[in-house]
């Protein structure tokens, strides 16, 4: 593989008063006045909810012309709240075909603008039918996850509360993040209940957003190791252990095999902490630790910037916000930044080598994994 | 009986799997021929919870669980009365396409 990411553009995440085309040429603009205007020939834009919430389609015409790209070739990925890391991986395989030469990943979401009810029923349209004729949300069918797999390892719920601790704290060091105020235990645990256990620091919150990379072929700090994406059933009940997800086990395996390392090598990972309890999952699922021992890495601080495996350095979707189809580039970009010394405050201790972004699709039915790296030219 | 009244799962011609009737084929192995199998309405709870706001069309708090029949074939349902906790064995009940979930009457 011989493709790399060679600028990063992220607008701030929250709530914002412009549209989801602005959002967009927003980000694609910062991440194009990072490469020095080079030709793009590809555009590949990710958005989940712009038909069925925003009523846009045609996403690809729509930013290209708004940016003056109307000369590259465009397609449009979905794949519900990991749109942006299927984004990232369909364009890095049009540049690896020899295809194309440079391509702009753009990724966006415009949620605030509607009622938390079109939000949450435009969310569950990524889960199974029968989940949500008896009423099912995405954060319903999470909250079972959650409590299956406490209850199965014995942990408490405070272990929860330390996951939104540790995103709130680091979502505090990036500016584009929607929370940059730290909360304790105590605040998460007195939040209001959302579908106990999970309580509402427990959850990814609504936000608007963007976010954009460019990649190309050559080889830099944050060259393409290795990406891989797993399925999974779509009704929870099919699947046979429901407190890990296999989609993310099936992507982590391909990645690391394509690159050719094992997760020793990895320094630091961005994880899909859209429910707190899922970070502790995604950690086990990546190999990390087994089964049920993710806990301990956030209540011992082992996920902390100088730890032994720095954890979402961006503050993850609890610290930085989550619209939906951006979060999964925004996973990806902050790997970028990392590995290219351009995250600013919120740098690691020392310019790692190796990151990972791990990315989850709906109810965990379609997850991404992506290792980025250093590589000489 | 009519309380008792069995609960009908299919079983995979292929993989012998045993798995809850929906739209699709075998999870397991893809095969779309099974047999219909009946067992007692019973299961025992994995997981319960309340959602605080449920899909619409359903009032606050909304109460499901996912519950594990025999061979470890899962469901997800509505719980009517108060919430059980993990281990609890609960009936189970089809109401047309869904199925409701009560302390079991032992």
């Amino acid at each position: 593989m011989n493709v790399q990411v060679s600028s990063v553009g992220v607008g701030r995440f929250g709530k914002r008063a412009e549209g989801w085309l602005e959002l967009a040429a927003e980000a694609a603009t910062l991440a194009l006045d990072g490469l020095g205007r080079k030709p793009i020939d590809l555009l590949v834009v990710g958005s989940m909810l712009t038909g069925a919430v925003n009523g846009l389609e045609s996403t690809v015409p729509r930013l290209a012309s708004r940016i003056g790209m109307e000369s590259a070739s465009g397609l449009r990925v979905e794949a519900a709240s990991a749109t942006g890391a299927a984004a990232f991986q369909a364009a890095v395989l049009a540049i690896e075909s020899g295809r194309h030469e440079r391509a702009l990943v753009v990724a966006a979401e415009k949620m605030t603008d509607h009622p938390t009810a079109d939000i949450a029923r435009a969310l569950a349209s990524s889960l199974h039918p029968s989940e949500v004729a008896i009423g099912a949300t995405m954060p319903g069918l999470a909250a079972l996850v959650s409590q299956r797999y406490s209850g199965r390892y014995g942990l408490p719920t405070s272990v929860y509360d330390a996951v939104s601790v540790h995103m709130r704290r680091r979502a505090a060091q990036n500016p584009n993040a929607q929370f940059r105020t730290p909360v304790t235990p105590e605040e998460v645990a007195a939040s209001r209940p959302v579908a106990m256990p999970l309580r509402l620091l427990h959850c990814g919150a609504i936000s608007d957003g963007a976010v954009a990379v460019v990649i190309e072929k050559g080889a830099g700090p944050a060259s393409v190791l290795g990406f891989g994406q797993g399925l999974d059933t779509m009704r929870i009940i099919d699947r046979v252990d429901s407190t890990s997800f296999a989609a993310t086990r099936i992507a982590a395996k391909r990645a690391y095999e394509m690159a050719c390392i094992t997760r020793k090598e990895i320094e630091f990972v961005e994880l899909h902490d859209a429910f707190a309890p899922f970070a502790l999952i995604d950690l086990e699922d990546l190999g990390f630790c087994g089964p049920g021992e993710a806990g301990s890495w956030f209540t011992e601080g082992w996920v902390a910037p100088d730890g032994r495996l720095p954890v979402n350095p961006s503050g993850g979707i609890l610290g930085r916000g989550h619209p939906v189809g951006a979060s999964g580039l925004a996973e990806i970009a902050e790997v970028a930044c990392q590995l290219r010394g351009e995250a600013g405050d919120r740098a690691l201790p020392r310019l790692p080598r190796v990151g990972l972004a791990q990315s989850i699709g709906g109810l965990a039915s379609h997850n991404f994994v992506t290792i980025l790296g250093r590589e000489a030219a | 009986m009519k309380a008792d009244k069995l609960l009908q799962l299919q079983r995979c011609v292929s993989c012998q799997g045993l798995y809850l009737p929906g739209n699709g084929p075998c999870p397991r192995c893809g095969m779309r021929e099974a047999v219909p199998v009946e067992i007692p309405p019973l299961g025992t709870v994995l997981a319960a919870t309340e959602l605080m706001n449920p899909a619409s069309g359903w009032s606050s708090p909304h109460r499901l669980a996912l519950v594990e029949l025999t061979e470890s074939v899962r469901l997800l349902g509505i719980v009517d009365g108060p919430l059980p906790v993990i281990g609890d064995t609960v009936g189970v009940r089809r109401e047309g396409m869904l199925y409701r979930l009560s302390a079991s009457p032992t």
